[in-house]
């Protein structure tokens, strides 16, 4: 496929290696010639290509199983069954961590083709053909949103009316200037979307004052959080929101490229976002300012930031230390303004409609908040809410609980369990982080009565352990001791077996690199703390009936 | 006001030179913290986190090799939350590594099971018990043992960042997370020049010597290390032959070589394949360990090194005299001292009186 004389080797730069995932991916099934073809090619130790081959599941995938999500909602809406039902189709599976599909569950793959909503009858009738399957189910991937008719009054990102590609948040950042955009951004107390929160003009403002000419901004679409899909959405519905976002970042900041990470299964999102590129570079609706596209491959841990930056350089995804953080050395060792879809989106907004308007929309803190909700709910799907609305709240929108309230997620799997006596608590940075949980990127699952939480702590402690990135002991060994020590208890129903977990928790937060470790063991010890009762010496720990 | 090149650690005043990390500063002054992934030829990467201390205003635990010293900084590498940290950190690496010490350093010791020795009071985990193919390789130098890997990655690093070879790579993700060629073919298909640099780094005895004198050695640290030159060329290496006194009946043999710690010696601890493999001519019965000369029957005669020195002189005078000085040539061995080809040069030139004269490292 690629021979010596088209190889860049010999002027190869550090943009080359890059290339070296979608060069793999393009040559399929993983193969030595495969390996060897690419490091030719770019000039990549032959090692170094294995190494990034055999660190992301769409790469390294040595069949072409399909796969079953096994993500908490998935598994509530029956997966389990499904993997069965396959098995009896003769249809090969394998499961796989959440594919962002939460509100439409269960939800399979296949490279990187995503369908929603199989039952066993359509996996029995599909006769084990996944082409059956997808062809049945269409591309079309949008999920229910609310509010679900286009709402230009309170709504800041509304998702229900149609892209506006008029560009006119861009326009009014020309007008005044970067620093009135970063002022507008701190006075309007925009918070990053993606999980930590933080303000985001802190972060505009510091690669803006860097003296480095080159800069870059990168938007984070690799939304993999499971219960999360909101960014999803926001792509499939308004990327015009996403472009204008990145052209006024670009243009406060001083940045001339734009790098859009998403997901690899991601495909849908990437072809509307595509089109949308080029339909702004034909009409030169951003100057001269570059897009350009990078999927990820089946990695969790490149959702956090240098983890992502790794990744987008062709390397194997894992965390850098920080500081240095990605505004002083970003991508290439440049200046970077990274930030989450949702955050990006919401920028033309502020501009547009005042930093105060932005303000108000919230309840607790600034701004609307579009909350994934999935599990037992009437209406799963995303719903823009005020920031810090509170679980019942959010679920009345959703047309109610399905089932007695007995535990949920407010953020994703790494936000642990809070137990149904909290349903009141605003959901928001704050108030979440008062009782040792966190909004996250706000993927919130709701559980009843009918589960066993340590069933569903299980669940959340093999997704950490199939996705710790190996880098650092506390993360890659701690992860796979405590989702032992959980098997040892359920299978035995001895609590001693569970008697190092708090210890070893303490370990993984102290010694982690990243946040991936630092919270693996919440969705065990929230369990423990808020169930106890689920931990009782010889109880069960079964499937939700 | 601290001194502009002052820190705090643990209550006494160190000094450090500028770009020097809390771990350079301290080692200098003879403090002692934990480490399993740093080597001082390598960049740090703070992956291993046994040397985390606590940098007084930092939340988060840092990394002391990764971390630079700066002024007035005030680092706590003894108190309860480090320690604690240390302990389990390493209960954890534990329970997914050869559990007893003792079978665990049938060769190089185990800087893990040192650690935790010094350590003391570890929580005892279960252990992981993951199993482990065992990986074949067909070079007669190498092998790697991956069940006591702990994915600190200084192999991977130094053959990158020392030696520029990109021979392997860490591979797999999470607790899989291990060490392999590209697509885990023969490190003799690879890249590799089995300068055995990755058995050398390896704190844990995984990556390992599968030479046979090696392999049924005693425990490394049962045999005398012995420093010498390696003479294989003119570099000049410093190198360890590791002598068991007590093999072939008492006599002693060399049964492995090692490098002198990096930073230790010219060489700074880098070897090369036959520096560090190619010892067992030592007591190869081929090595020839007496001059040879061949008698009337046409044999080769065991001789004394006047007899053997006399019979040359007379052999090359006599085909000067009848043929001229240009009629010789003299070629020395690379393995010869820098002095010693001086002396075969003058022989050639000064005492027969001819250019024709060569060492083997001259090209």
């Amino acid at each position: 496929m690629y021979t010596r004389s088209d190889s860049p080797a010999m002027t190869h730069d550090k943009k080359t290696r890059a290339h070296v995932p979608e060069l793999l991916q393009q040559l399929g099934q993983p193969s030595a010639a495969g390996v060897d073809a690419v490091a030719r090619h770019t000039g990549v130790p032959a090692a170094d290509v294995f190494g990034v081959e055999s660190f992301y599941s769409l790469l390294d995938q040595r069949d072409l199983k399909t796969r079953v999500c096994t993500g908490l909602s998935c598994r509530l809406a029956g997966a389990e069954d499904l993997l069965k039902a396959c098995d009896k189709a003769r249809l090969e599976t394998a499961p796989t961590s959440c594919i962002a599909a939460c509100d439409r569950p269960p939800a399979m793959l296949r490279e990187r083709r995503v369908v929603c909503e199989v039952t066993t009858g359509d996996v029995l009738e599909s006769q084990g053909s996944f082409e059956k399957l997808y062809s049945a189910a269409g591309s079309d991937w949008r999920g229910s949103i609310w509010p679900a008719t286009a709402d230009e009054g309170e709504s800041l990102l509304n998702l229900a009316a149609a892209p506006n590609w008029s560009a006119a948040g861009y326009a009014k950042a020309l007008e005044i200037g970067p620093e009135a955009v970063i002022q507008a951004l701190e006075e309007a107390g925009l918070q990053g979307r993606g999980g930590a929160g933080f303000p985001a003009h802190i972060k505009w403002s510091a690669v803006r004052g860097e003296a480095e000419p080159v800069k870059y901004i990168v938007l984070n679409g690799d939304e993999a959080e499971p219960g999360t899909f909101k960014d999803r959405e926001i792509m499939l519905r308004r990327p015009d929101l996403v472009l204008d976002g990145l052209a006024i970042a670009a243009h406060a900041v001083g940045a001339g490229e734009v790098w859009l990470y998403l997901r690899g299964e991601f495909e849908i999102p990437r072809e509307i976002m595509e089109r949308a590129v080029a339909a702004a570079e034909e009409e030169e609706r951003y100057g001269d300012l570059a897009f350009h596209f990078h999927s990820g491959h089946g990695a969790y841990i490149c959702g956090e930031e240098t983890a992502l930056l790794e990744s987008l350089e062709g390397r194997r995804g894992m965390p850098r230390h920080k500081p240095p953080f990605p505004t002083a050395q970003g991508l290439w060792g440049k200046p970077t303004l990274i930030h989450n879809v949702e955050t990006i989106a919401l920028v033309p907004t502020i501009l547009l409609r005042g930093a105060e308007f932005f303000r108000q929309a919230g309840k607790t803190q600034p701004g609307t908040k579009l909350y994934c909700l999935s599990g037992h709910v009437a209406r799963p799907g995303v719903y823009e809410m005020p920031l810090g609305v509170s679980l019942d709240e959010l679920v009345e929108a959703a047309g109610g609980y399905i089932g007695e309230l007995k535990a949920f997620s407010p953020g994703g799997a790494s936000s642990g369990f809070l137990p149904a006596s909290e349903r009141a608590r605003p959901l928001d940075f704050q108030a979440l982080a008062e009782v040792d949980s966190m909004l996250g990127s706000a993927g919130v699952v709701v559980l009843n009565e009918g589960v066993n939480m340590a069933w569903a702590a299980a669940e959340q402690l093999e997704f950490f352990e199939r996705e710790s990135c190996g880098q650092c002991a506390p993360c890659r060994i701690g992860t796979a001791y405590q989702r032992a020590s959980l098997e040892r208890f359920r299978e035995d129903g001895d609590a001693q077996a569970l008697e190092h977990v708090d210890n070893i928790a303490w370990e993984m937060i102290e010694g982690s690199i990243c946040g991936l470790g630092q919270t693996a063991s919440l969705p065990l010890t929230s369990a423990l703390r808020h169930f106890p009762e689920d931990f009782v010496a010889n109880s069960s720990g079964g499937a939700p009936q | 006001m601290s001194a502009p090149d002052q820190i705090l650690v643990d209550d006494q005043t160190l000094k450090f030179c500028p770009g020097e990390t809390i771990l350079d500063a301290t080692r200098r002054a003879g403090c002692s913290l934990p480490t399993l992934c740093h080597d001082p030829r390598l960049e740090p990467v703070g992956a291993c986190r046994s040397c985390l201390v606590e940098v007084k205003g930092q939340r988060r635990l840092m990394p002391a090799c990764k971390t630079p010293a700066s002024p007035g900084m005030q680092i706590e590498t003894r108190n309860e939350r480090v320690l604690r940290h240390q302990r389990v950190l390493l209960s954890l690496y534990l329970s997914d590594h050869v559990g007893d010490p003792s079978e665990c350093e049938d060769g190089a010791p185990c800087e893990l099971h040192a650690l935790a020795k010094d350590l003391g009071n570890l929580p005892v985990l279960v252990p992981l018990q993951r199993k482990h193919k065992p990986r074949a390789d067909r070079n007669p130098f190498i092998e790697f043992r991956s069940e006591r890997c702990i994915a600190c990655a200084r192999c991977v690093r130094y053959c990158d960042e020392v030696e520029g070879v990109n021979a392997i790579t860490l591979t797999g993700r999470g607790l899989h997370t291990t060490i392999s060629t590209a697509s885990g073919i023969s490190l003799y298909d690879s890249t590799c020049e089995l300068c055995g640099g990755c058995v050398d780094v390896c704190p844990t005895g995984a990556m390992a010597e599968k030479m046979p004198l090696s392999a049924g050695a005693a425990p490394e640290r049962e045999l005398e290390k012995v420093r010498t030159t390696c003479n294989y060329c003119g570099v000049g290496c410093q190198m360890d032959l590791n002598v068991d006194r007590a093999a072939a009946a008492g006599r002693g043999q060399v049964v492995k070589v090692t490098s002198p710690p990096a930073g230790t010696a010219p060489s700074d601890g880098n070897l090369c394949v036959k520096g560090r493999f190619a010892y067992d001519f030592i007591d190869h019965p081929d090595r020839l360990s007496t001059p040879l000369l061949r008698g009337a029957d046409g044999n080769l005669h065991p001789a004394s090194w006047e007899a053997a020195l006399e019979r040359t002189a007379a052999g090359l005078q006599e085909v000067a005299k009848k043929h001229g000085a240009d009629a010789l040539a003299f070629v020395s061995s690379a393995r010869c001292t820098m002095e010693e080809n001086y002396l075969v040069q003058k022989l050639s030139r000064a005492v027969f009186g001819t250019n024709n004269v060569h060492q083997c490292a001259a090209t």
